[in-house]
């Protein structure tokens, strides 16, 4: 069974990182100020999520994530689907959303203090538009592999708009959404993290950049636990959706 | 398979399934009008099989998305069953593809049961009628595979069950078999003749193969390059049912060379 060996491997692999991170610290191999031994560092976690101050800036993070998400998913979706559809506006923004995907957007972040302060807001609209670029063009991705084949069909057979936005787009298009909306949350994750760790009074970003400059290693350890976990729940759900469609996506 | 036109008697015995009268087709080209179709006319009566045959680009595949109401004419009219069409209309036109137009995402019997899901059908009434069209085509037993589980045969079985789901009289195929290799093709060619003798409906064909052509027709509409014009009607006159063996036969030698000269010398 090449599956299941594949599945003890990788565990394996898993308990020798944890297992190294437990040991070489410990046995002084590394320097424990630097890398503190795992089990500190999950007591550190277990700490942290006793405190009232991490449970504030855990809810202001989720806050800010799922704010910035619900705006820039579907505005970039709308707009992705309005580029691919008419041509005459696709061809003039185009060009332009493709130069400005390539410019690392946290080049902009000082201008979204100079413009919406350090608060929530600012950190909404930087997420927000760090995100939208790949909404936009993931969309429209998604229009142009609907094919005219499947369209086609559809009409010979006397479906409506309405069907055939529902039988033959949003079937053509799941895959390639469903991709999307996990890229698009990396996107929008990173841009509130960014955002919290240059300025801002709380959040679970700006706690651990704190942590990071007092050298409490332990503690940044557990966030970085904490939001890696939080980020890998996210990307699974969506990938056991995406797999779902995956019996016809060949 | 039900239908039941034509039998009311000896007035609407003339009655064509398919009817164009002087179509032509002018599409708007970077360099003004070009001239797609021009002066089309054919009759087709109830249950009989033309087939189309014509140089690549003569315009076939628009007349018969202009006879599926998928595409406007310039001028001229169209009449199915006696009626013109200006629209999709499933009751009265069924229409086969090409290659890979099957939705990947529904299984075979879902496939098949498309065209009455968009017609609201009860579910038990569309599976029964999918399920009793797989069974037709041959592909009992298949009706859950998807798509990319199909060979290409077995997916061109799945458009004709597909097509013929609502029982339209007319059957319109628009080169279904030119992605499949010689061999599949030739028995797909034999399989929808059987088909076609089962349902007796009225087919329009359009190929590429001369050889599938005479095989399979009654008749075949010999079209010029662009723009597409009738250059000859063929009368086939091999009988029924049509066997492998008739492709070695001098008749069907000499029908298929009169198709051959008529394309390799048309304008």
């Amino acid at each position: 069974m090449r599956g299941a060996s594949l599945i003890i491997f990788r565990l394996a692999l898993l308990a020798a990182v944890l297992l190294l991170w437990e040991a070489l610290p410990r046995l002084g191999f590394v320097n424990a100020m630097l890398l503190p031994p795992l089990s500190d560092v999950l007591a550190a976690l277990v700490h942290i999520l006793g405190r009232g101050d991490v449970h504030t800036s855990l809810g202001v993070t989720a806050a800010e994530v799922v704010v910035a998400f619900v705006i820039a998913v579907p505005l970039g979706a709308a707009l992705g689907i309005l580029a691919a559809e008419n041509a005459y506006f696709g061809d003039i923004f185009k060009p332009m959303l493709f130069y400005v995907f390539s410019i690392p957007k946290s080049i902009f972040l000082p201008m979204f203090i100079l413009v919406f302060g350090i608060g929530f807001p600012q950190k909404v609209a930087y997420a927000a538009f760090s995100t939208i670029f790949i909404v936009i063009m993931s969309a429209s991705a998604a229009v142009e592999s609907v094919k005219a084949e499947h369209l086609l069909v559809a009409r010979s057979y006397g479906a409506t708009q309405a069907q055939i936005l529902r039988r033959v787009y949003i079937p053509s298009m799941l895959p390639i959404l469903l991709e999307a909306l996990r890229i698009s949350m990396i996107f929008n994750f990173t841009g509130v993290m960014i955002a919290e760790m240059y300025a801002s009074r709380v959040g679970i970003g700006r706690l651990i950049a704190d942590w990071g400059e007092n050298f409490e290693m332990t503690k940044l350890l557990a966030g970085v636990i904490l939001l890696a976990a939080a980020a890998m729940l996210f990307n699974e759900a969506v990938r056991s959706l995406e797999a779902r469609c995956s019996t016809w996506r060949t | 398979m039900q239908h039941v036109a034509n039998v009311s008697g000896a007035r609407t015995e003339a009655k064509a399934a398919v009817e164009v009268r002087g179509l032509s087709h002018v599409y708007a080209g970077r360099d003004g009008a070009v001239p797609a179709l021009e002066a089309i006319d054919m009759k087709v009566p109830a249950g009989r099989f033309v087939v189309i045959v014509g140089p690549s680009g003569c315009g076939k595949t628009s007349l018969l998305m202009m006879l599926a109401g998928l595409r406007a004419q310039s001028s001229g009219a169209i009449l199915i069953d006696g009626r013109p069409i200006d629209k999709p209309d499933p009751a009265r036109v069924g229409v086969v593809f090409q290659e890979a137009s099957l939705y990947p995402w529904l299984t075979a019997v879902e496939n098949v049961e498309f065209p009455l899901v968009l017609k609201h059908a009860p579910r038990a009434e569309r599976r029964a009628r999918a399920d009793a069209m797989l069974n037709l085509v041959g592909l009992d037993g298949f009706g859950a595979r998807y798509p990319h589980e199909l060979s290409g045969g077995m997916k061109q079985r799945v458009s004709i069950a597909r097509g013929l789901v609502q029982d339209p009289p007319v059957l319109l195929m628009d080169e279904p078999f030119a992605a499949l290799d010689e061999q599949t093709r030739m028995t797909m060619g034999h399989e929808l003749l059987r088909i076609w003798e089962q349902t007796s409906k009225t087919v329009v064909f359009i190929t590429h193969s001369l050889t599938e052509a005479v095989y399979l027709a009654d008749e075949v509409l010999v079209m010029s390059a662009r723009p597409g014009r009738i250059l000859d009607r063929i009368q086939v006159d091999l009988p029924r049912p049509r066997t492998y063996q008739m492709m070695a036969t001098e008749e069907f030698g000499a029908l298929r060379e009169r198709i051959w000269q008529q394309i390799r010398t048309a304008p």
